[in-house]
């Protein structure tokens, strides 16, 4: 499957959730799990299958104002496409 | 510093109506009467996840084999644990399903044989196939993970592209290709098991054509036989580093095969708390970092990451659970799993041919 569109609602797969290890947060998949800080935990609690792509990262560049729209972008669908392959996120 | 265990496989039964020849029991089952009840697992899913637990497998035998499988689901998922069903389907259908689900099920993990119904009934001891392929169709109208998983051996590599295309069509989100590992019955079937060479060559490369072409549809992953590696696997992550196995009778272990090495000292959730089975029992001290370990592991740069490879098959090869994994090509055993290769390597039975033991039922 390609990267994501701009017009693509992004959301957990199948049996993906967000889990607790300790006091962080941990996303939890078939087998294993995956810590997620930062950015990456920014652009995932965004993911509810009702925003799109474009949505998110304009959030996110209002988050983060010091940097390119243009390069927050790119790293949403890239982030996004690398957890699709894996199975944990659907779009 | 003790780390956390991630990972609870609780063998709730080991009953199961399937024989396969490669099953992971043990040879030495538990029986139906020295079940743990379903309160006791409850506590036990309790304390593990009190213990930093994340994952629970619930297997067997087969874990639908239990009447209470809905309860310990639910107990399971209410003390915070994700919970995976490791089934070969016989005994599940779209109305128990549901409640599984409804129970906080997050994945389902279904097992084949082969792709083709005779060949999937030969290796399973059962008439199973066909049951499995119908229940595929039914988990993918439920909001749960779907993993196929395929076992594979001599006597079903040589039409792997033909297999991988047969799960493909089952829709599952993950494939999992696993090449049977020699441990109990396994071990007992090994020389009509273990690949040749050519055969786990050319499954390397199927593996990797049919992982491009499925990419995001499906995610396969491939558990190699060790005996073809350079170096020894990491089993189960190290002993007693991640991961803990409890059997249906409530023996806690560092993983599927330990009760095979002689002298050890497993203790039961019956009488003692899983944190200090886990922290303090000798059984899992005594494999746990780096004490133990002999030359050539003790000063080789690998320690750290594969810890001297498998107790279990140093001890099931060599008779000493203390040597390094003869696996390993830097082990002074190894030639002993070079006679192996060699044995597998220079001819073997034609099919037809093939006599084996099937798993048998615990009392």
């Amino acid at each position: 499957m390609p990267r994501p569109l701009d017009s693509s609602r992004p959301h957990f797969a199948s049996g993906c959730r967000w889990g607790a290890h300790g006091e962080n947060p941990v996303v939890l998949y078939p087998e294993g799990m995956i810590r997620v800080e930062g950015p990456g935990r920014a652009i995932l609690e965004l993911c509810d299958g009702q925003r799109t792509v474009e949505e998110i990262a304009k959030v996110l560049s209002e988050r983060y104002r010091s940097a390119d729209p243009a390069k927050i972008r790119e790293d949403v669908a890239s982030f996004l496409e690398g957890l699709q392959q894996k199975r944990i996120v659907d779009y | 510093m003790i780390p956390n265990p991630l990972a609870l496989i609780a063998e709730i039964t080991h009953r199961c109506p399937l024989h396969c020849v490669y099953c992971s029991n043990p040879l030495q089952m538990i029986s139906a009467k020295s079940e743990l009840s379903t309160q006791e697992w409850v506590r036990v899913f309790q304390e593990a996840s009190r213990l930093g637990i994340l994952h629970l497998h619930l297997t067997g035998g087969e874990p639908l084999a239990r009447a209470d499988l809905k309860d310990l689901v639910e107990a399971a998922h209410e003390a915070g644990l994700y919970t995976n069903l490791i089934t070969s389907g016989i005994g599940l259908g779209e109305t128990r399903l549901a409640a599984l689900v409804d129970a906080g099920l997050d994945h389902v993990q279904l097992s084949f044989q082969d792709s083709k119904e005779e060949a999937a009934n030969w290796i399973g001891g059962a008439k199973a196939h066909a049951h499995k392929v119908a229940l595929a169709e039914v988990i993918r109208k439920f909001r749960v993970a779907f993993t196929v998983n395929l076992v594979v051996h001599r006597q079903n590599l040589d039409h792997l592209e033909e297999m991988i295309a047969f799960v493909e069509q089952l829709r599952p989100d993950r494939m999992e290709i696993a090449h049977a590992q020699y441990y109990g019955w396994a071990l007992k079937n090994r020389d009509t098991l273990i690949p040749t060479r050519q055969q786990l060559e050319n499954c390397l490369r199927v593996v990797g054509a049919a992982q491009e072409r499925l990419s995001g549809r499906i995610r396969i992953d491939c558990v190699v036989p060790d005996y073809y590696a350079r170096y020894p696997k990491a089993c189960m992550g190290g002993w007693g580093r991640n991961l803990i196995l409890i059997n249906p009778s409530g023996r806690v272990l560092p993983c599927h095969a330990a009760e095979v090495i002689p002298g050890m000292q497993f203790d039961n959730v019956r009488e003692h708390a899983l944190d200090w089975i886990w922290r303090d029992s000798t059984a899992f001290q005594r494999f746990r970092g780096e004490e133990w370990m002999p030359e050539p592991c003790r000063s080789c740069e690998r320690r750290s990451e594969d810890f001297g490879g498998c107790r279990c098959q140093a001890f099931l090869i060599t008779g000493d659970a203390s040597a390094t994994d003869p696996v390993c090509t830097l082990a002074p055993t190894h030639h002993l799993i070079e006679s192996v290769q060699l044995q597998v390597n220079s001819g073997g039975e034609k099919p037809g041919e093939v006599a084996w033991s099937y798993r048998g039922n615990p009392e």
